[in-house]
């Protein structure tokens, strides 16, 4: 096959055991790889009522068929299983090298069932698959863990081509928040996957490959790709400003349209700090870039070795966590949010679901309703030193880490002010105001994986207007756009491509390269239907699950207080007017469910 | 005379490059372990280095190398493939694979794909 390797790895850890499979064809055209194919293998061999945290649950880690090929930006690992924060299911986008390494070790998919009796390590090289002892691991970082990996490999340069995915002492402990970890310090969405990679016992997979992946048209692909090298080179955000900064770059554009939330979505920031922006994060990182797999824009900016704080370790800050860690909790130091997110990388939290809960925590405290003594942690809101002691206890086992670590709707639960619970399904939003950025609130309110906005970033034409332009604030068209970007982004996931090209490329000048390394004749909307088919099947595995019309909502506040300044004042959101509109774009009832006569032009 | 011209401040490690050379070489086949040019990743650092000649025997001795702050084993920017560092060697076939300077501008295969300026083809 070309692009794919067809293979699959299932094991199981209860057993000690390991197979071999084939992946169906059928099931690859159907659901490309990547995201669909997790998804899918979850909806097939998943009971929906099962505990995420039971050795029944299953996770699974797969690569789509661009990644490893050169493709532009086929990077991403998909990591689909149920989710221990929200009981959907849940799918990290990993990006770095392990991905493509596993295509290199011949896998397309790794599936991992049952619960090791103590911790291991799954090690995967080539067709050498080892499921070693791990106690000497446990309880470390995740950097430590890599390096200790590699350091203890019998040949000194074999850890040069090994790439390791793991889970840091959050994990280990099952706290919800967890993420996994790639590459020592990569950590892209799925909160709650941590915790499951931890119940059962598995601290990280390594994986070092030599085979070879074919392409079908080799020639054709090589002009493609040098076509879209340079294209992403013309275009300003993929060339400048991605490439300088990452992500941090929205800063100084959401400054302008008040879409940063501040200490827990109360308000907006509006005055522009010039140590937040750019230029501050230049000035106070070296920003030394790190590129993905295949990857032209290098958009990750790594912290620089010779900073006494960091010493190389963790990442600079991206938007996510600019707003999540910092501005959300109402801190604007750069370095205190740096270290925060380098607290997360260490401990394998996901920053958006931590930082989520600690700026629920610290508007508890401001309401009178938490205090000091009942969360054993003095947070306020501005107090970097509370963000990043919660950080830490958090993802420890101590009896009242329990509290905090159980995510922001818990607390807010718990102290019966659900209300002040700042997300959807369970998950924390995502640093954008819905009340502005009305299509983003759209998509936070739908999303199957709870409110994260790189499960459509419509950002890129509300805001940015890259490919058309948008009013942030408007509603017309924006139930289309949401459903584009949804489909688009759920089948480059498939794919294994990232989505930030998107700022620079339009989705179908990647349609020949698709076409090119697979040998297939698709057209873009051939693309964007699988896309589609995914979606549907992700929505039909949290139906069976219990999620219904009533779990695709707002917190109350985005409709009871109006903005309060800034281009945006007086706006709610408007979610209640575009919902069914976008309902019926999707083929589905006024209650969200799909209608068989869609459910069948999508084969499922 | 062209030359490629290395500069490992601008690389971003990913490997673009690798990938690049395997398909330059072999038509549709992606593979890093049969790349001429391979990265190598030490700190914050990468060194892509352009596959040399293949030597039976390692160096008696051991070099360190010293850029800035940092101290690096000079191995890691040695361009040979030896015993003690068993890279360009084509898996499978044990073939020792060495860099041929494929074609004319904007070949090198490596170098047009290279994005980050750590590649660049120079003629002095």
């Amino acid at each position: 096959m070309d692009g794919w390797t067809g293979r699959c790895l299932r094991v199981n850890l209860t057993e000690r055991k390991h197979a071999v499979e084939e992946i169906e064809r059928e099931r690859l055209d159907k659901f490309m790889g990547g995201r669909g194919l997790g998804v899918k293998v979850c909806s097939d061999e998943l009971d929906p009522g099962v505990d995420p945290l039971a050795p029944e649950n299953k996770l699974v880690f797969v690569s789509g068929p661009l990644v490893g090929t050169g493709a532009v930006t086929g990077a991403s690992c998909n990591v689909v299983t149920k989710s221990a924060l929200t009981d959907t299911l849940a799918c990290a986008k990993m990006r770095g090298h392990f991905g493509a390494e596993l295509k290199f070790a011949g896998f397309d998919m790794i599936i991992v069932e049952g619960r090791a009796e103590s911790p291991v390590i799954l090690s995967i090289a080539d067709d050498k698959i080892g499921i070693q002892p791990a106690l000497e691991f446990w309880g470390r970082t995740t950097s430590e863990t890599e390096a200790l990996f590699k350091k203890n490999l019998s040949d000194p340069w074999a850890g040069r081509d090994t790439y390791l995915v793991s889970i840091g002492p959050a994990g280990e402990n099952l706290v919800p928040l967890a993420n996994v970890i790639n590459d020592g310090f990569l950590s892209v969405g799925g909160a709650g996957i941590g915790a499951v990679m931890g119940a059962k016992n598995l601290k990280a997979i390594a994986v070092k490959g030599s085979h070879s992946i074919s392409i079908a048209d080799g020639e054709r692909f090589v002009r493609v790709v040098t076509t879209l090298i340079n294209k992403l080179n013309s275009a300003p955000l993929t060339s400048r400003s991605m490439s300088s900064w990452g992500s941090a770059f929205f800063m100084d554009r959401c400054y302008q349209e008040g879409i940063l939330p501040i200490n827990n979505f109360q308000a907006s920031a509006l005055t522009e700090s010039r140590d937040m922006e750019t230029e501050g994060l230049s000035r106070t990182f070296a920003l030394r870039s790190r590129g993905c797999f295949a990857c032209p824009v290098a958009c990750i900016k790594k912290t620089d070795v010779t900073h006494p704080l960091f010493k190389g370790k963790g990442m600079a800050p991206t938007y996510l966590a600019i707003g999540a860690l910092g501005l959300n909790c109402g801190i604007w130091d750069l370095t205190t949010i740096a270290m925060g997110n380098m607290l997360c990388a260490e401990m394998g939290l996901d920053p958006l679901a931590a930082g989520g809960t600690i700026a629920t925590a610290m508007e508890l405290v401001a309401k009178g309703v938490a205090s000091k003594d009942s969360l054993k942690l003095d947070l306020r809101f501005g107090e970097g030193e509370g963000l990043l002691q919660a950080l830490k206890l958090m993802s420890t086992k101590k009896g009242h880490a329990k509290r905090i670590g159980k995510g922001a709707r818990a607390l807010a639960d718990e102290c019966g002010e659900p209300d002040v619970f700042m997300g959807v399904k369970g998950l924390s939003m995502a640093p954008f105001d819905p009340r502005v950025i009305q299509g983003m609130g759209l998509h936070f309110a739908t999303c199957n994986f709870g409110p994260h906005h790189l499960y459509a970033y419509t950002f890129i034409d509300e805001v940015l207007n890259v490919h058309e332009a948008h009013e942030p604030s408007a509603t017309d068209g924006k139930p289309e756009l949401v459903k584009r970007y949804q489909d688009m982004a759920t089948v480059m996931d498939s794919l294994g491509l990232c989505n930030w090209p998107l700022m620079g490329l339009k989705f179908n000048n990647f349609v020949p390269m698709v076409n090119a390394c697979l040998g297939t004749d698709f057209h873009a909307d051939d693309l964007l239907k699988i896309g589609e088919r995914v979606w549907n099947q992700e929505k039909l595995f949290n139906m069976r699950v219990g999620f219904d019309r009533s779990h695709d909502r707002l917190p109350e506040r985005f409709f009871r207080e109006p903005v309060a300044g800034g281009p945006a004042r007086g706006q709610v959101s408007k979610l209640k007017d575009m919902l069914p509109a976008y309902y019926a774009l999707r083929g589905w009832n006024e209650n969200g469910e799909p209608k068989p006569e869609r459910l069948e032009v999508l084969g499922l | 005379m062209p030359k490629i011209r290395i500069d490992h401040t601008k690389c971003t490690g990913c490997r673009h490059c690798e990938i690049a050379c395997s398909l330059n070489h072999v038509s549709g086949i992606a593979n890093p372990r049969r790349a001429r040019i391979r990265v190598f990743h030490e700190g914050n650092v990468f060194f892509p280095v352009i596959a040399g000649p293949f030597v039976d025997a390692a160096c008696t001795s051991k070099l360190q190398l010293r850029i800035g702050e940092q101290t690096y084993d000079m191995c890691l920017v040695c361009r040979a493939s030896c015993p003690q560092k068993p890279f360009f060697i084509e898996a499978g076939t044990g073939f020792p694979l060495k860099c041929d300077f494929c074609g004319i501008p904007p070949n090198p295969s490596c170098v047009r794909w290279c994005n980050s300026g750590a590649l660049e083809l120079i003629d002095d």
